[in-house]
């Protein structure tokens, strides 16, 4: 089952690539953070049960809930709605985000770890790598921070395939969660004025 | 403390907090110096390292609260609350930062300084106060995220039945058995997570505006402490792995790392206008020089430390000079600079000894250090780095230098109404003056304390 929601959140990626609507991104978040909270749910098995509800919990209120509930608050006091016309083009996107994925299983492969799912290290660097390309191919502040939760997903996803021998490291990785929504998202997102989509006063 | 302040919103309470902060610190560094190497409270171990850059961010909170105060003098109650309580929160965050003897504690203190160095960058609340926030926050957090994953490869070596323990002390004992494909990717991920903060290339752009916006005060204390926070954790995964077969690789990418700092320190230095810019380019030079002397070996470990140590007390002079030069010639800017000499004197030489000092010319202590890396770098037959280093460097001297030189002496390029220019008391400078004091007398002595403990530092390293 846990296999499925891998490849079902690998999936998500692939259309994060290719779409160029904010709104679409903003549902696209809101899957990953079900799935994981899917995932989390039938692969660590071995931590206590309060630990695990807590885990639930966090990825069901702030990765599927909360946080594309700020994002569509941002986009709709932006009044932005596609992605910069500047923004590598939805084709080309897909293109690097094959050769990632690529990447993603030529690594994997090398790195075979005795407890270590193979997919999960798969999709979890192909989810870092999807999150730095959009960081890195897009203009709008939005953009990035979406590219930012995405690298958010992979490190939450990383830590869930140690979980179960070291709940502490998701723990940990729900910290970051947290810091993300409530400072970056709660904090900035609603106090940058809507015309400040591009970063350009502070320069050399 | 915050508590305090944010329950009496008086400044004169404010000040006392702050002031009993400071003096508490300063008694947690003496009780470490005398209990070194102790582990207290579990996660908190006093060893060399720490206690050496812990002791550096005691002696220059003592300044940073001076000059605070005096900058934000004129602030509201409110504004002036928020600004203390998050200084306050940051030197408690990088304190635990210095002393944790785990990867998991030391990330968790490191993402807990990005909170607190936001609310000082957006001091002021202007419009690139914000702009810097935001960028700073964005690539920390983006930093931080990649670093974490970089502790999580650590983890998939460590992960076994047995405790989940991330400390030091026990992943010293297994690195050698790791497969060295996963040290690589662990290492590469932690010196580009953690090098937002130490403000090294690739994740250096973040420092540049933080430092260039923040209050000058703050300036000082990040551009020197706050990036001694990113060394030091790169450093503890260096040590960790060093005795791994991945040393020649770690070796190569700091060293390809410092060259690359200090290429674009260079490039933009020649085009700065900004001075307190110029200065955070500076500071990633110097960030450039400490990780090729890292990666060099050898001499250059030592080199490596003492430069951040003086490193430090040369650069917040410098800043908290910065502070006075903006309340006397209302701007940051070169071209509105000038006849600063003629204007404030004390602040001029400030300046002057600021520049001699962190540019390595002697009787700067700083000297010492880089003499200390060109000569690992000539032992190691590292001829090319140490050729492009001193190429580099001569364009670094060229560009503070003629910056510096037209501030003291030259008129100023841009002519018409400017305001006229407030007068400071010289006895503000004296905080400068005592701390580029030290850096020269660490030319010609440095205090056996000192060398012991940076030389305890770096003992797990091969020689």
């Amino acid at each position: 089952m846990v296999n499925y929601l891998i490849v079902l959140f690998a999936v998500t990626l692939v259309y994060f690539a290719s779409a160029e609507r904010l709104i679409i991104y903003t549902r696209l978040v809101g899957l990953q953070g079900l799935l994981l909270c899917g995932i989390a749910i039938f692969e660590l098995k071995e931590v206590n049960t309060a630990n695990l509800i807590f885990i639930a919990f966090e990825s069901l209120v702030f990765k599927a809930i909360l946080i594309p509930y700020l994002l569509a608050r941002i986009i709709n006091r932006s009044g932005v709605t596609k992605v910069h016309h500047l923004a590598m083009p939805g084709f080309y996107s897909l293109i690097l985000s094959i050769f990632a994925l690529l990447i993603s299983v030529i690594l994997a492969n090398s790195l075979v770890n005795s407890f270590v799912n193979t997919i999960y290290m798969t999709i979890a660097l192909f989810t870092m790598f999807t999150g730095l390309l959009i960081i890195v191919t897009h203009k709008l502040i939005i953009s990035h921070l979406i590219g930012f939760l995405i690298i958010e997903n992979a490190v939450f996803l990383f830590s869930l395939a140690i979980g179960n021998k070291m709940p502490m490291m998701i723990n940990v990785g729900i910290l970051l969660d947290i810091f993300v929504g409530v400072l970056i998202l709660g904090f900035f997102g609603l106090r940058l004025k809507p015309h400040t989509n591009e970063l350009t006063m502070l320069k050399d | 403390m915050i508590i305090a302040i944010v329950l009496f919103k008086n400044k004169t309470v404010t000040k006392i907090v702050t002031i009993s902060f400071v003096l508490l610190h300063i008694w947690l560094t003496l009780h470490c110096w005398t209990n070194l190497n102790k582990t207290e409270l579990g996660y908190f171990t006093f060893n060399s390292l720490g206690v050496l850059l812990l002791s550096v961010l005691s002696f220059l909170t003592i300044p940073t609260v001076y000059h605070g105060f005096i900058y934000a003098l004129k602030d509201d109650t409110k504004k002036y609350d928020i600004y203390h309580s998050a200084l306050i929160a940051l030197m408690t965050f990088m304190t635990g930062a210095y002393l944790a003897n785990g990867m998991t504690v030391l990330w968790i203190f490191v993402e807990a300084t990005t909170l607190a160095v936001a609310a000082l960058i957006y001091h002021d609340r202007t419009e690139m106060a914000l702009e810097a926030t935001w960028k700073y926050v964005f690539i920390c957090s983006t930093g931080i995220a990649l670093a974490y994953l970089g502790i999580l490869f650590l983890g998939f070596i460590y992960g076994r039945d047995d405790a989940a323990n991330l400390s030091f002390a026990s992943l010293i004992n297994i690195i050698n058995l790791a497969n060295p494909l996963y040290l690589k990717i662990a290492f590469v991920f932690v010196l580009i997570g953690f090098s937002t903060k130490m403000g090294l290339f690739p994740m250096h752009t973040v420092t540049i505006d933080a430092h260039s916006v923040a209050p000058p005060p703050i300036s000082a204390l990040i551009s020197t402490t706050l990036m001694n926070v990113g060394f030091l954790a790169i450093f503890r995964v260096y040590t960790l792995f060093a005795s791994s077969s991945i040393l020649h690789f770690m070796n190569n990418v700091l060293i390809l790392s410092g060259l690359l700092s200090l290429l674009v320190a260079a490039g933009y230095m020649l085009k700065a206008n900004h001075l307190k810019r110029m200065l955070a380019y500076s500071s990633l030079e110097n960030m450039g020089l400490v990780a090729i002397a890292v990666g060099v070996g050898g001499y250059g470990y030592y080199a490596a430390l003492l430069l951040l140590v003086l490193h430090s007390l040369t650069k917040s002079g410098l800043f908290y000079q910065m502070g006075q030069l903006s309340r006397v010639l209302h701007t940051f800017k070169l071209d509105e600079c000038g006849k600063y000499m003629q204007i404030y004197p004390a602040g001029a030489l400030v300046l002057l000894l600021g520049m001699v000092c962190i540019l390595a010319i002697p009787p700067s202590g700083l000297f010492v250090s880089e003499f200390m890396i060109f000569k690992g770098l000539v032992l190691k037959d590292k001829w090319f780095v140490l050729i492009t280093v001193i190429i580099l460097l001569c364009f670094v001297i060229y560009a503070m230098s003629t910056r510096i030189m037209h501030i003291l002496f030259s008129n100023s390029r841009i002519e018409g109404d400017s305001k006229a220019p407030e007068m400071v008391n010289p006895v503000e400078s004296v905080s400068q003056f005592v701390l580029l004091g030290i850096v020269i007398i660490m030319c010609f002595y440095q205090p056996p304390f000192l060398v012991n403990l940076i030389n305890q530092s770096f003992a797990l390293l091969p020689k």
